[in-house]
């Protein structure tokens, strides 16, 4: 039953999966984070001659979606990319699901692109050949929320389930509702974070804006020019922390709370004092409840673009004061691209890892420092580090801005 | 006095421009389903309807100019959330940073999508409009919303097939309740779009002269929904009360259209319970129905499970046509409708969507 007041129940997180452009799971990815590996190469997926990069992160073999021939004929890339992540994360978590109640395991992703790679190449064979050539089954899998319901049905999860498709912080914002779900009293467990895959739309929209680097892109560096495109799927596993306490489940970390706010500025230029990125931050600092000094690490949107770098780290000087100069602030896009939809949750899945295993990821291609981007950027080498609390930043087109802190289980 | 209540409404759909003139149009039975023609649509015997807004002007809440760079469903939400927020009597300056809005959608971006891979495919990817390509993203309506109103609070976009104006209500409640504003525009926009009408065509989806289906429709609707304790010390009016949302999902293949009549009877009953309202208690059911047989005949024979006497119900999809906004209008209307018979008991509403999203939601009188 819905409890409407704000509640003392904690969210672990019990269970992490990820597929990206360094590896098909956890594991493989996290070890090449930390060793300042490029997920970025030519792309494969359609001949992207005609437009200004040619270079994406792109996850190179895809991994078995673990269900049967017949359903797989029906996934779209990002499917197989959420339902992976998912069996990671679930398996990972430890939980029982045949002796859970499936109502209390709700599953909220971030997503955006969804099956439009299938859609495109029925589009195009349409245009080229006529309908007899196209296979439109397959522009079924567009709305964004497809592979939500494939997990649920995967699984057979029947608690509440939603979407959330704000771009680029899409599934940091589902963070946020996945917890509510649980503070509310409404979930036990929600399977949460979000998928996003490579599509000619989005590859063709940034190159259009002339938002994109001819090479791999480079965070906070005087020289960048834009951000590459990437896709992945990150999931994690939130799970009431007095309940996975007592099944002595993995516990990696709490997610202490989240900022959501809107810049009112622009569709897709940031606002550039970082006024309206620091309210997002503050927000975030106020919902769990922390101080400045309490941040230990922030993993930042840093897209590479002119405008977001500069506008980030003033946001964060603005929220963080003195503190963000002290602490170390890297952007993992440098390594797996920018995941639109999915972004926030992978980085949201590597920031849980720099707490649980006490290593700060770098910022990688980074060269000639920029004075307007003058914090600690870990600069090209991973750095160990006790981490105890520390933020992601989301900031997305139409100025939905979303920043989620995460902190140490002191279990 | 606590809990979330509803202050302002608004819809503009292909009856009319506003909320009045909706229901005016409903009232009088009239329905937008019509014939797809044009130029751009070849001739074919089994060619589905749809609920299109033909003609629109999105002036006096907009003007021309800037409406001139919007996609279709943003404009819509711009001019929905404008005239919602008008009924309330709700004044923005102050408190930007204390008012958020959460649009549902299924087709947000659609024609600039479209327009986008035309381009990119016909003629080469350097074609590409990078004026087209920032409506292309789902959270266009909200985010244009959020910028011309200067919403500043949280500002989020769902996607949940035909549910997902319910779902954002469900949430939405929890950022009220969390002190995470204080008022929320709370709907869905979606346009419609003449290839994504023949995808759906070409898959059997919707209604043709020889076959059940849906309708595809268009348009945006919203309500302002406060706490209630703000909502009087601003002296609002206060139209109706958010009494439940709950959400019973089944776990079904995403395009699934499918519905076990005895889960849908557990969601209503679950909302009724979780809102206090008995069954006898309920005057109006906003159905989900929608044209496709097998969810519209298990929400009849659920109806049938829940209630003893059959209530008053009303189908507003069959005049609108289906896609989230149209749960956004029934919020609305039901709304409106508390506001005007607060006697005339509670009003449940139903969605019941693809792939088993499946929720209710319960409003009572003020």
């Amino acid at each position: 039953m819905y409890d409407r007041r704000v509640s003392t129940r904690r969210v672990a997180i019990t269970g992490l999966g990820a597929v990206t452009s360094l590896g098909n799971d956890l594991e493989t990815t996290w070890k090449g984070l930390v060793e300042g590996r490029c997920g970025i190469r030519p792309i494969t997926l359609f001949d992207a001659s005609g437009f200004r990069t040619q270079l994406a992160a792109e996850v190179r073999e895809l991994p078995d979606a673990g269900v049967s021939p017949r359903v797989r004929r029906r996934l779209s890339r990002t499917d197989v990319l959420g339902l992976a992540a998912a069996a990671e994360a679930l398996a990972a978590s430890g939980l029982d699901l045949s002796r859970e109640n499936p109502l209390r395991i709700g599953v909220v992703l971030g997503a955006g692109v969804s099956g439009l790679l299938d859609s495109e190449n029925d589009f195009r064979a349409l245009l080229a050949h006529g309908p007899r050539a196209a296979r439109p089954t397959r522009v079924l899998n567009q709305p964004p929320d497809q592979t939500t319901d494939r997990i649920a049905e995967r699984w057979g999860l029947l608690g509440p389930r939603s979407t959330i498709t704000t771009a680029c912080s899409s599934s940091a914002t589902s963070l946020g509702f996945a917890a509510d779900l649980i503070r509310h009293g409404l979930c036990d467990v929600v399977v949460t974070g979000g998928a996003d895959t490579f599509a000619r739309l989005t590859h063709g929209g940034f190159n259009a804006l002339r938002a994109v680097d001819t090479e791999p892109c480079r965070p906070f560096d005087r020289r960048r020019k834009g951000l590459t495109i990437g896709e992945a799927a990150g999931i994690l596993v939130f799970e009431e922390e007095e309940r996975a306490r007592r099944r002595g489940a993995p516990i990696l970390a709490r997610f202490l709370g989240y900022g959501i706010t809107s810049d009112a500025h622009h569709m897709t230029q940031p606002e550039s004092s970082g006024e309206a990125g620091a309210r997002t931050i503050r927000a975030c600092l106020a919902a769990a409840r922390l101080d400045p000094a309490d941040v230990d690490y922030v993993n930042a949107h840093g897209t590479a673009t002119p405008q977001n770098d500069p506008a980030e780290t003033a946001s964060l000087k603005k929220a963080l004061g003195a503190r963000a100069k002290e602490i170390p602030v890297s952007s993992i896009k440098s390594m797996l691209g920018h995941c639109l939809c999915s972004a926030g949750a992978i980085e949201a899945v590597a920031t849980v890892l720099t707490i649980a295993r006490g290593v700060v990821p770098p910022t990688i291609h980074y060269r000639e420092p920029d004075p307007e981007c003058d914090l600690d950027v870990v600069p090209n080498e991973a750095r160990e580090a006790r981490v105890r609390t520390a933020l992601s930043n989301s900031f997305a087109f139409g100025g939905n801005s979303t920043v989620v802190a995460f902190g140490e289980f002191p279990g | 006095m606590t809990g979330p209540v509803i202050t302002g409404a608004a819809a503009v759909t292909a009856l009319g421009r506003d909320l009045a003139s909706t229901r005016a149009a409903l009232a009088e039975g009239r329905s937008a389903v019509a014939d797809v023609e044009g130029q751009d649509v070849p001739a074919r015997k089994d060619r589905s309807p749809a609920a299109r807004i033909v003609r629109f002007s999105s002036e006096p809440e907009l003007p021309k100019m800037k409406a001139r760079r919007l996609d279709r469903a943003s404009l819509y939400a711009v001019v929905a959330a404008k005239q919602a927020l008008a009924d309330a009597g709700y004044a923005m300056a102050g408190l930007e940073e204390r008012t958020g809005i959460l649009l549902g959608t299924g087709s947000a971006g659609a024609g600039p999508l479209v327009e986008l891979e035309r381009q990119m495919a016909l003629e080469s990817p350097d074609a590409a409009s990078p004026f087209l390509f920032p409506y292309t993203v789902a959270n266009a309506p909200a985010s244009v919303t959020a910028i011309e109103l200067g919403i500043k609070g949280p500002n989020v976009t769902i996607t949940q097939k035909d549910a997902a104006a319910l779902n954002a209500l469900f949430w939405g409640r929890m950022l009220l309740a969390d002190g995470r504003a204080d008022a929320l525009l709370v709907g869905a926009a979606d346009e419609w779009n003449l290839d994504y009408h023949f995808a759906y065509e070409r898959v059997h989806a919707t209604r043709t002269a020889t076959r059940a289906g849906f309708v595809l429709g268009e348009g945006a609707a919203c309500v302002l929904v406060e706490e209630e304790s703000r909502a009087r010390e601003r002296g609002a009016a206060v139209r109706a009360r958010v009494a439940s949302v709950v959400m019973r999902p089944a776990a079904l293949s995403p395009q699934v259209r499918r519905a076990d009549a005895g889960v849908l009877a557990a969601a209503m009953r679950a909302a009724l319970d979780e809102a206090g309202v008995a069954p006898s208690g309920v005057g109006l059911v906003h159905l989900s129905r929608n044209g496709v047989l097998e969810t519209d005949r298990a929400e009849e024979a659920a109806l049938a499970a829940v209630f003893a006497a059959p209530p008053r119900t009303a189908a507003v999809k069959e005049q609108l046509g289906e896609n989230p906004f149209a749960g956004a209008v029934q919020l609305a209307l039901a709304s409106a409708e508390l506001a005007e018979r607060p006697g005339a008991g509670a009003v449940l509403i139903n969605a019941f969507g693809a792939g088993g999203n499946f929720l209710c939601a319960v409003l009572r009188s003020a």
